[in-house]
């Protein structure tokens, strides 16, 4: 170790005063010399011959000299650095092939970089919180049912936590809106209502003040809240003092506990919450603590270190089947299931960033062939450089190493180039990223994103570097000298620059295909009719503050008021309100029965949507009536209670019968529940996505299973700032501290609910599109190549006396070829790769013949216009001087 | 001619180098060569340029030190003396080579008689 490390100090020093070694060296030689001669000279040489003889026995001194300076120095750094300055010059004097190169590198490096930064940040890098492996996401299901990843009811989540071995904590959340008023304008915050174990599960501080004490989670506590820093911020001024001071959420005063960091975001980590309040003040679910049923807190916990997923698992089937025995009303056919929590987080997105980094993937590599074949061209026309080289005694290795280094410089200006086309391209992929992309906000060029860019970088230069360095260390020298610079080439390295080129066309083909299927299955998910049409509606979400408006009599008379005002202005006849609404709200999933049958048998249920409207809501959203009625204004609270079922509930639980006048019994909330007649069918709605069929559905009256708020929606063609101007004025004329929010235009809404699909089709494009114009300079490469090659053949055929048109076809012919093969290879590929995306289409086959055979179309469209340009120059060719070029 | 080509194991030339520095103190390359060709009573005749190879490693190693002086005729030489660690390093050698040779020596002998 330590004459390792003496070794190198002394190399160095030989490295950085080269010229003293050197003279030294060479006086000692000149000294050896002189004795020997002497010595020589005794023994009765005359002086020349001594001279001669004593150079002999030293062995040559140019080489002793070389030998000498080698061992000293540091050679591998030394011919390195020579390399790199020479490979400068290269580049230097050939621009146009360094700016094609480089910028073909920086456009692969930088996509795949950018898509790294997300996939790091939304896939890859553990959660902010300390031993983010141990915590998990605990959930209820009812496999049978296809129902997966529901929430819990909160006695059985009170159960667990109080008496389990696996968990070292547990705590349950949920979230939704309440109004906070007496700080400027009433708004409208996100609230996560939580147990206050979330904090410790979590383990993370507060920035300020503390968090939740086991006690304010027990009903009866006082009222406590915690604010984001945000909130803090911005609406609170950063007030000092926060802290003990108190905030009127839903009409209600608060105590501040606590202030929890800006990157604090838990549980919608895509969202941000502006507050946390223990789940028993919470005006919703607070009242559900003691309900068994109910399948609505989600459950979060951490794992006790050393108890594996396995384990716990094991003790939670136990636990279920425990509570399915002592409460089977209840829990009958529940287990409970967990998964990793990081897992969970992405699971949405994790098929999409997956394909784009595969997509992307195949770009640096198309890139790569690309400059690959660059390389193998120019290695061609520099045979014989290399050739001289080696006749002067450079080595095979020596030779691989300094076309490597070449690459290698090539390689890294692609690289940086490479990573500020990225920092361009993060921030424009952050400000495309649709929001429900969770922790979109960590996304960004950090160490790790520019070590894997310039390990990328590396790779690359390795990958397009590697063929080309070896083909020419392999030519044949003597050839090589003997025959000049513009002599045919080998066999094998025409073959490899068109496998290359064939290569590329196969990987443009299949990101083509995956692009046009994505592009089919988005514009089949946006013409798909969703059953209602949205055209000039609006809709604002009104919300009541539940300690002043505390009875459903009160939510009744308030949107009836609000109706009734509404509709008195110009233009705006035609108003309603819901909840919830297609597409843009949730859904509500509830279980019903039908009164006088059997309960379904096991393994089954009976559920349905359910959504609360006025009775003009049907007409504004242009549902149809299929049979029955609609609602009208009698549907109240003294009358007899109705409902209105979809088409697919009737065929789905009344086949072959007549629905109208028959019962279900559901309500919701849950103190609504009862008998309820069935007096009309509508047409079916596709109201969870776009993309998913339409359900079961049940529509109450307002008036009969009233809110606190709703959506107000209006059809009017009155300009959409008029018509939120008027619906804000009027809610503030009957009760000036209520926020109007989420005022937009329906259309708008379903558009942003396929940001997702957008977002990845958009993207899929742009790399189909490089991937293509990738490919397409590949064979305008090769082609043209080929032709400057066989110059001299073309004249001789031309002088022979063949027509442009058969030089035309000759050239073209070769470049079909290539196409030709590509493109099999292409499509045969493309049938096992979409499979990796049928998760992500709608609609469309993977295997979709027109998407297939459009594709070949385009591709060998380009491919030809692409070997046109040559081969249109070929015919150009003059046989004079085709032949005295020679 | 042939005897240029003589492989000469590297690591028995430093070894050779080091011995001839222990036993006959401080000499310049020369010296160092006439001594190891005297030894071997002429009967290894090396390339005396390969020397200066055996010196910068061995200097590299710490195992020898150079010093300007002058040489007998009068001539600015480099004159090597072994060092400390170096003569540990040939005591080390010397065992380990003489070990190796003693088995070869053994085996070659029952090679001998088988």
């Amino acid at each position: 170790m330590l004459a390792w490390m003496q070794t190198l100090v002394s190399r160095m020093r030989v490295w950085l005063f080269p010229g003293r070694a050197d003279q030294e060296f060479e006086q000692e030689l000149e000294t050896h010399l002189d004795l020997l001669t002497h010595e020589n000279i005794h023994r009765g040489m005359t002086p020349e011959g001594a001279r001669r003889a004593a150079l002999m026995r030293l062995g040559g001194i140019t080489q002793l000299k070389e030998n000498n300076r080698e061992l000293r120095g540091l050679p591998f750094l030394e011919t390195f650095l020579q390399d790199v300055r020479y490979a400068l010059r290269m580049l230097r004097k050939n621009p146009g092939f360094a700016t094609v190169a480089v910028l073909t590198l920086a456009l692969g490096i930088g996509a795949n970089t950018a898509i790294f930064s997300v996939v790091y940040a939304v896939l890859l890098k553990p959660l902010p919180y300390p031993q983010p492996e141990q915590l998990v996401t605990v959930f209820e299901a009812k496999p049978q049912e296809g129902i997966m990843g529901n929430g819990w009811s909160y006695p059985n989540f009170a159960e667990l936590r109080a008496d389990n071995h696996i968990f070292s904590e547990m705590a349950g959340t949920q979230q939704h809106q309440l109004t906070l008023t007496g700080r400027g304008d009433p708004t409208v915050v996100n609230t996560a209502s939580v147990t206050p174990e979330l904090f410790s599960v979590l383990g993370l501080k507060p920035i300020a003040g503390r968090t939740f004490l086991p006690e304010e989670g027990k009903p009866g506590a006082q009222a406590v809240v915690i604010l984001s820093e945000s909130l803090w911020r911005g609406p609170f001024g950063a007030d000092p003092i926060i802290i003990g001071s108190s905030i009127t959420l839903d009409k209600r005063s608060c105590a501040v506990v606590g202030v929890m960091p800006a990157g604090f975001r838990f549980p919608a980590i895509s969202e941000e919450e502006q507050i946390w309040i223990p789940l028993v003040q919470d005006p919703l679910f607070g009242s559900w603590i003691e309900r068994r049923g109910g399948h609505w807190l989600r459950v979060f916990a951490r794992l006790k270190p050393g108890v594996s997923i396995a384990q716990a698992q094991a003790e939670l089937d136990a636990f279920s089947a425990r509570l399915a025995k002592e409460f089977p009303t209840e829990n009958a056919g529940w287990v409970i299931r967990m998964t990793p929590l990081q897992g969970m987080i992405v699971e949405n997105v994790r098929p999409a960033l997956l394909v784009l980094s595969g997509a992307v993937g195949l770009v640096l590599l198309i890139a790569c062939a690309n400059i690959a074949n660059l390389l193998l061209a120019r290695a061609t026309s520099r045979a014989r450089e290399i050739a001289v080289r080696a006749a002067l005694g450079a080595g095979r290795t020596r030779i691989v190493r300094q076309l490597l280094s070449e690459t290698l410089v090539l390689g890294l200006l692609g690289g940086l180039t490479g990573i500020a086309l990225a920092y361009w391209g993060v921030h424009g992929l952050s400000s495309l990223l649709p929001s429900s992309v969770p922790r979109a906000n960590e996304i960004g060029l950090d160490r790790f994103v520019l070590g894997f860019a310039l390990l990328l970088s590396a790779i690359a230069s390795c990958a397009f570097g590697l063929t080309p360095a070896l083909f020419a260390a392999n030519s044949n020298l003597q050839a090589s000298l003997r025959e000049g610079s513009r002599s045919g080439e080998s066999t094998s390295r025409r073959r490899a620059r068109n496998f290359l080129a064939a290569g590329e066309i196969a990987l443009a083909t299949v990101l083509l295909v995956a692009s046009g299927l994505l592009l089919r299955s988005f514009a089949k998910l946006t013409s798909t009719s969703p059953g209602f049409d949205v055209q000039h509606v609006m809709k604002a979400s009104v919300s009541l503050p539940r300690f002043q408006y505390s009875t459903p009599q009160q939510w009744i008379a308030f949107s009836n008021e609000l109706l009734a005002r509404i509709q008195a202005q110009p233009g705006m006849r035609d108003s309603a309100m819901a909840v919830p609404l297609p597409i843009t709200d949730g859904f509500i999933n509830l279980a019903f029965d039908i009164p006088g049958t059997p309960p379904p048998s096991a393994g089954t249920s009976r559920s349905a949507n359910f959504v609360s409207v006025s009775p003009d809501y049907f007409r504004i959203m242009a549902i149809p009536l299929l049979a029955g009625r609609f609602f009208n204004a009698h549907d109240n609270l003294s009358a007899p209670r109705v409902t209105v079922i979809s088409k697919a509930m009737a065929r789905m639980y009344f086949p072959n019968q007549d629905p109208l006048g028959k019962r279900l019994t559901f309500g919701f909330p849950f103190e609504s529940v009862g008998e309820k007649e069935i007096v009309g069918i509508v047409g079916d709605v596709r109201d969870v996505a776009l993309g998913q069929n339409p359900g079961a559905m049940m529509y109450v009256p307002f008036d009969q299973a009233p809110f606190w708020g709703g959506n107000l929606v209006v059809k009017s063609t009155l300009g959409p700032s008029s018509v939120a101007g008027t619906m804000r004025q009027v809610v503030h004329q009957i009760d000036k501290d209520l926020p109007v929010t989420d005022i937009m235009m329906l259309p708008d809404g379903i558009e942003s609910s396929v940001a997702q699909p957008r977002f990845r089709t958009f993207l899929l494009g742009v790399f189909a599109a490089m991937a293509m114009a990738l490919a397409a300079i590949g064979i305008f490469g090769v082609i043209s190549y080929s032709v400057s090659r066989r110059t001299n053949e073309i004249g001789i055929r031309v002088a022979l006396g063949a027509q442009s048109a058969d030089i035309l076809k000759q050239v073209l012919a070769e470049g079909a070829r290539l196409a030709l093969v590509g493109l099999s290879l292409g499509l045969a590929a493309s049938v096992v790769a979409t499979r990796f995306l049928a998760t992500l289409l709608f609609g469309v086959n993977p295997i979709d013949p027109l998407t297939f055979a459009a594709v070949a179309a385009i591709l060998a469209t380009v491919a030809l216009v692409a070997c046109y340009l040559p081969a249109r120059r070929a015919t150009r060719v003059d046989p004079l001087v085709a032949l005295r070029y020679e | 001619m042939a005897a240029d080509k003589s492989t000469i194991l590297q690591g028995t030339l430093d070894l050779m180098v080091l011995k001839t520095l222990d036993a006959m103190g401080p000499l310049h390359g020369y010296g160092i060569a006439r001594r190891i060709e005297q030894i071997s009573q002429e009967a290894l005749q090396i390339n005396q340029g390969t020397i200066y190879a055996s010196l910068v490693r061995l200097m590299q190693k710490g195992w020898i030190s150079g010093a300007w002086g002058t040489s007998d005729n009068n001539r600015k030489a480099k004159f090597y003396s072994i060092t400390k660690a170096g003569r540990k390093q040939l005591h080390a050698e010397a065992e380990n080579w003489e070990r190796i040779s003693g088995v070869i020596g053994r085996v070659l002998r029952i090679a001998e008689r088988g």
